[in-house]
């Protein structure tokens, strides 16, 4: 019976000295990244075209070995709250796993804890990228690729340093011209079929 | 010895066809593989153009989360483009029915494609929210070559074989709503690979439903026949059909009840089976986190399932009409109905993957079973307004979808799920009217036949012409049609009764 009783207490322990895998939650997560871009507060930026020059790095006022953890580090452009309204596929959810704030990676690079200078990019704003208000922001991983801190270039509520990104329409000269040349030619031909159907009824009388 | 004789003997002889055929020169057999003209051949014409504008109008959905990224789509424009999407139809159909009655199926369906192609052409060059929901506006007005097809295939087989060939050319048509999820994302996929940026690439692919559709239109004017003597504009000429006027038929079609009933049911198994097009694409990539491709496939098989369950409806009232007749085709139809609202409430409950996936193809094959049912019934209502009422029933398939994404899909106000399971609901509820049709020489769902007067089919159809055009003639084929549908009084009373006609039987 007390044997019994132990081997479930033990067990029990066991369990919750087990790490934890389930879903990490934001607003778990600290914010120990200093992270700017380029972009002013409400500029412009035409995709595929305009760069956006990145910087990131811990954050120096922090204690020592605060980043001892990480291994690397993903900086992401993400959608601001005004691209999200009556959007669901944007929607912010605080388990990352399904939080789809952030969908356009920048880059990702390895941390090396030791090197306390801060790394940069000059990046290319892609032409997949849609219209929409954007911020950037960087989530730092452990060995274990999961996220375990961030940093972001606007404030917690995400209003300020907003940029905002044009993206091309995707059009070329070429495309509109063949698609007003083959609905010219659908309506053209059904003229030419009632015009022939015409003439053979006229001929069989 | 000359042998005139014969010379004059062929002459007179009946065109030969190659399927047997009644006195109305329409098939009594439905030969699927053949293409033998002018039946099966009107068939294949008929369904593959109707596909084409299947795929066109609903290509979109499947690369909407490519679209909504390049336009700058909300949830709300996203809704009301689909909500667009169906409702050119609505009048459209109806036109069409009467465009069918006055100037023939060919002609009317193949002016509808060509006219409406140029949307899908210029649905490449779309810009913003604006004209997206313009050009699904127009390209939906294709929808409408339902009511031609159905026309057709009306006027080219006979009473115990037009609910099969009803349902497999509406069911192998509907079956491109679920071809494009699969045909979109593939054709996609391969422009991108080739080298196209994604804005880019979904813009050239649809050029392929565009061109499709443009070319099976030539096919219908080059290859199709009206009726199997021939094209209405040569009948007319040589006065082998008469012409008819267009209040007449307006008149008639819609001061039929049954009409309307059917206009109602139809929009919630049709109207539903175009809804769950426009939305279960997006529902499975945002609710289950799919890829693109994934969903597609998911959301194709939805309407894949009518390459079988449409033309089973039809078959199935084919089936139960020759042994309970018209009052068979009612309850099938109700039963089977009623079972796809059903299944729509469970799938709007159901919260795995595997399980969602299996509850959407069983309602699939009820929901579209059910309007193969439902042109079993339609070309009964009438002889004389065939095509306005074809035109009302599937008018009213196109209202169900817009009422249906009105209320429930548009906007954020209800979840996905919560609206397909209030849309199983509807479905109930707007299929009970069905037990309202009443046939007085057949019966309807809950009374026999009437046996205060003795009604028979040439009183039914015949009370659609008055005296004047009677003793005109005009009403010949409305006769010859009533004689032909005695089957729908069932096996049993066939046999029992079997009235003596007032005119001397026709022999052609």
């Amino acid at each position: 019976m007390a044997a019994r009783r132990l081997l479930l207490a033990s067990l029990v322990l066991s369990c919750s000295l087990l790490p934890c895998y389930g879903a990490v939650l934001f607003s778990s997560l600290q914010r120990t990244l200093a992270v700017t871009a380029s972009p002013t507060s409400g500029q412009v930026l035409k995709g595929g075209v305009d760069k956006i020059t990145v910087t990131w790095g811990l954050n120096q006022t922090l204690p020592a070995g605060t980043g001892s953890t990480y291994k690397t580090i993903k900086v992401k452009l993400c959608y601001a709250p005004t691209s999200q309204v009556d959007r669901a596929w944007r929607k912010t959810v605080d388990s990352i796993k399904k939080d789809r704030t952030c969908q356009h990676e920048i880059v990702a690079r390895p941390y090396n804890s030791a090197n306390k200078t801060s790394q940069s990019l000059e990046w290319t704003v892609e032409r997949d990228v849609p219209t929409a208000t954007y911020f950037i922001r960087a989530y730092a991983y452990n060995a274990d690729e999961s996220e375990v801190a961030y940093g972001q270039t606007t404030d917690a509520y995400k209003t300020t340093s907003l940029f905002q990104v044009e993206s091309i329409t995707g059009r070329h000269m070429t495309m509109d011209i063949c698609s007003i040349c083959f609905s010219v030619f659908s309506v053209v031909s059904l003229l030419v079929f009632f015009y022939i159907e015409k003439r053979k009824s006229k001929r069989s009388q | 010895m000359e042998i005139e004789g014969q010379a004059t003997v062929k002459e007179s002889q009946p065109p030969k066809f190659a399927l047997p055929v009644d006195s109305e020169h329409k098939a009594t057999e439905f030969r699927l593989f053949s293409v033998a003209a002018p039946h099966m051949r009107a068939f294949h014409l008929s369904w593959v153009s109707f596909f084409a504008c299947f795929v066109s109008s609903f290509a979109a959905p499947p690369l909407l989360p490519i679209i909504r990224d390049n336009l700058n789509l909300t949830a709300s424009d996203i809704g009301n483009a689909g909500i667009a999407s169906v409702s050119g139809a609505v009048f459209a159909r109806v036109a069409m029915g009467t465009a069918c009655d006055l100037f023939g199926p060919r002609l009317a369906s193949a002016s509808l494609i060509l006219l409406t192609a140029p949307a899908v052409y210029f649905t490449s060059i779309a810009s913003s929210s604006t004209s997206f929901l313009l050009v699904r506006f127009f390209t939906g007005f294709s929808l409408a070559t339902f009511v031609s097809t159905q026309f057709w295939m009306s006027s080219m087989f006979s009473a115990p074989v037009v609910g099969t060939a009803n349902g497999v050319a509406g069911g192998w048509g509907n079956l491109g709503g679920g071809a494009t999820q699969l045909i979109m994302p593939l054709v996609f996929g391969l422009i991108r690979d080739i080298g196209a940026i994604k804005f880019t690439a979904w813009r050239i692919a649809f050029f392929i439903p565009a061109l499709f559709q443009t070319l099976s239109a030539f096919a219908l004017l080059i290859f199709g026949k009206d009726l199997p003597d021939g094209n209405f504009r040569r009948l007319h000429k040589a006065g082998d059909k008469t012409k008819d006027k267009f209040s007449n038929v307006f008149y008639h079609g819609i001061t039929n009840y049954r009409g309307w009933i059917l206009a109602l049911s139809y929009g919630y198994c049709f109207g539903v089976e175009l809804t769950i097009d426009n939305i279960v694409a997006e529902y499975f990539y945002d609710r289950f986190d799919l890829k693109l491709h994934t969903a597609g496939m998911i959301a194709a098989s939805f309407g894949l399932a009518n390459i079988v369950s449409r033309p089973g409806g039809g078959m199935i009232s084919d089936a139960v009409g020759k042994r309970f007749g018209m009052r068979g085709r009612l309850w099938a139809l109700w039963v089977v109905q009623t079972l796809g609202g059903v299944f729509c409430i469970i799938l709007g409950r159901v919260g795995s993957l595997g399980a969602s996936i299996v509850v959407m193809i069983v309602f699939s094959l009820f929901c579209q079973a059910a309007c193969g049912l439902t042109f079993g019934v339609v070309p009964f209502v009438s002889r004389r307004s065939l095509g306005l009422i074809s035109g009302m029933t599937g008018g009213g398939g196109n209202v169900g979808a817009v009422l249906t994404q009105l209320i429930f899909f548009k906007g954020s106000k209800y979840s996905k799920e919560t609206g397909i399971m209030l849309m199983g609901i509807m479905i109930i509820f707007c299929t009970l009217p069905i037990c309202f049709i009443y046939f007085p020489q057949w019966g309807g769902m809950f009374c026999g036949p009437s046996s205060t007067k003795i009604a028979t089919e040439e009183d039914y159809y015949l009370s659609e012409w008055n005296s004047e055009e009677k003793e005109k003639g005009l009403h010949l084929s409305s006769l010859k049609f009533a004689d032909n549908s005695r089957s729908e009084r069932g096996r049993k009373k066939d046999s029992e009764t079997r009235p003596v006609d007032e005119t001397p039987s026709t022999q052609v």
